[in-house]
């Protein structure tokens, strides 16, 4: 079967800071990552072909921008194609099956992803609840009962504590996991060091999601290029290949989906795996969506790297922490390096190659061999698992 | 304060909500699919027919999910607050999304049994909610 296996790479990755700087445009943070990502590929700016800036939700004439060549211009660039690509949340995974697909088929070359917003500042607390209590959620079935996306995180968590018997201390856990690679991570919001006490003597937002288990909206920009497997040979010594990738959608109204506790990712990570020709004990690297703490937790065990159940306990006794024997989310996530729309997987996406291409300085870990990742979107709508490596098995 | 949000009324889920403000639950029912429908849709979304029946819920089921909202609410519902946001299965084998009302909100659980009620949210939308069915949760 032809796969989009080791077809394209991961070639240079680019980031500014994420969290608020009230002075720094979203432009001028999408330019400073698109300028790097560049650079770190080592090409030419002119061998980029297409440019896929995704949407910015912080204004709607800005995202109007990027969908009609800004960043082309900006850049001086010479292209064919400038679209965008936007699926929420999900965003990192679908732009790299899409350019997979644009390069394995010769319709595109060398791919510049772009994403930048400006939620930590230009937007107030309230109005980010406000915008997060109306954007992907059904406007008849379910935003009339006061709904929002800690409401959907209590939801879930509760069920699966309910269906698990996993606990608070667990749960908080991997808020800590999260900060402890942070506190490496010169891009993240949060750098303080958590305790689980803390992060429990938090207010409840919605009982029993935490206050410090909710991610915080930021500011940032991060960008990446992606080329064919062969050119990417010939740039760097570390590419991050494709290797397997697999998604399902389960729900638009959160209600409407059966379990609550599970989503698509054991069926799209059976479909990344299979094509990656991996099985979850060869992966080194965890890379997962967190958003809350709970999303981390359904992928360990959906993605058969903890057995269902056991997640909590596995985060807790530290092994996703620095110096644990599965690295998990190591920019901090959106709980530590902060959420930045459809950025904040991206932001994810963008370690997983880091961490491959071995430029993860602080927090490198020593084994990065093969990276699984997961992204979702609105309210945990679609599962999205994509492997990475710096080898094609 | 800022005004409840209002649901669009669209031609298909229309006699959905003219019941609800007659204090009745309606479902959809496929016959062809010999299936129970919520939310109420254009087409049937196994096997697309759009000749859809309506049917009277019995108004019962369970908790599935709950959560209890103490902060961060939306503007509209600050004043709600402390409120419980639930996801219902209902008897027929539908779920949907709810607020749990009239109880004490420490005692909600995962496979409580709840009844529906109503409140009226302008002269046109009433919205189905839900209570524990007896006196569970405290309520009296």
């Amino acid at each position: 079967m032809n796969t989009l296996k080791g077809k394209v790479a991961i070639v240079g990755i680019g980031e500014v800071p994420t969290g608020r700087y009230p002075e720094r445009s979203a432009i001028e943070c999408a330019i400073l990552a698109a300028q790097q990502a560049i650079q770190d590929a080592g090409i030419s700016k002119q061998e980029i072909d297409t440019v896929i800036p995704t949407a910015a939700l912080c204004n709607a004439a800005f995202n109007t921008d990027l969908v009609t060549g800004r960043i082309v211009e900006e850049l001086g660039l010479h292209v064919n194609n400038n679209l965008q690509i936007f699926a929420g949340g999900a965003t990192s995974a679908v732009m790299l099956k899409v350019a997979a697909g644009l390069i394995a088929t010769g319709t595109s070359k060398a791919i510049l992803f772009v994403h930048a917003d400006k939620l930590g500042t230009s937007i107030t607390d309230q109005e980010g609840i406000d915008l997060f209590s109306t954007a992907g959620i059904s406007k008849e079935w379910e935003v009339p009962y006061g709904m929002h996306y800690s409401t959907v995180a209590g939801l879930i968590t509760q069920r699966y504590m309910f269906e698990t018997g996993t606990s608070a201390e667990q749960l908080a856990a991997v808020c800590v996991s999260n900060r402890k690679w942070a506190e490496l991570n010169p891009n993240a919001m949060f750098r303080k060091p958590l305790t689980i006490e803390s992060v429990l003597n938090s207010k409840i937002l919605s009982w029993p999601l935490h206050a410090f288990e909710s991610n915080m909206l930021a500011d940032g920009g991060a960008a990446f290029v992606v080329v064919s497997a062969e050119r990417a040979r010939d740039l760097c010594e570390c590419p991050a290949y494709l290797l397997g990738e697999g998604s399902r959608v389960t729900h638009f109204a959160l209600s409407q989906d059966a379990d609550l506790t599970r989503f698509g990712y054991a069926q799209a990570a059976a479909e990344a795996y299979q094509m990656a020709g991996l099985t979850p004990t060869d992966i080194d690297l965890a890379e997962l969506y967190d958003s809350y703490p709970i999303f981390q937790l359904i992928a360990l065990e959906e993605l058969g790297l903890c057995q269902r159940g056991q997640a909590g306990a596995f985060v807790l006794n530290g092994s996703t922490w620095p110096g644990g024997r599965l690295p998990m989310t190591t920019n901090g996530g959106m709980l530590s390096q902060g959420h930045t729309g459809a950025g904040g997987g991206i932001a994810i996406l963008v370690e997983a190659a880091r961490q491959l291409m071995g430029k993860a300085g602080e927090r490198q870990a020593p084994r990065a061999r093969f990276a699984i990742e997961t992204a979702t979107g609105g309210t945990y709508v679609d599962a999205h698992v994509t492997i990475l490596g710096t080898e094609i098995p | 304060m800022t005004e409840k949000p209002i649901p669009p009324v669209d031609p298909w889920t229309k006699p959905y909500w003219d019941a609800a403000r007659e204090h009745k639950l309606l479902l959809q029912f496929c016959p062809r699919c010999s299936k129970h429908i919520f939310y109420p849709r254009r087409y049937c979304p196994d096997c697309n027919s759009d000749q859809l029946e309506w049917v009277e819920s019995a108004g019962v089921g369970k908790v599935y999910a709950f959560t209890v909202v103490r902060n961060n609410a939306p503007s509209a519902f600050i004043g709600d607050i402390p409120y419980v946001v639930a996801v219902v299965r209902l008897d027929e084998g539908v779920q949907m999304m709810t607020n749990i009302v009239d109880c004490d909100l420490d005692l909600v659980q995962s496979g409580m049994p709840v009844e529906v009620v109503f409140e009226k949210l302008t002269d046109e939308i009433t919205l189905p909610k839900f209570r524990p069915v007896s006196d569970q949760a405290g309520r009296s």
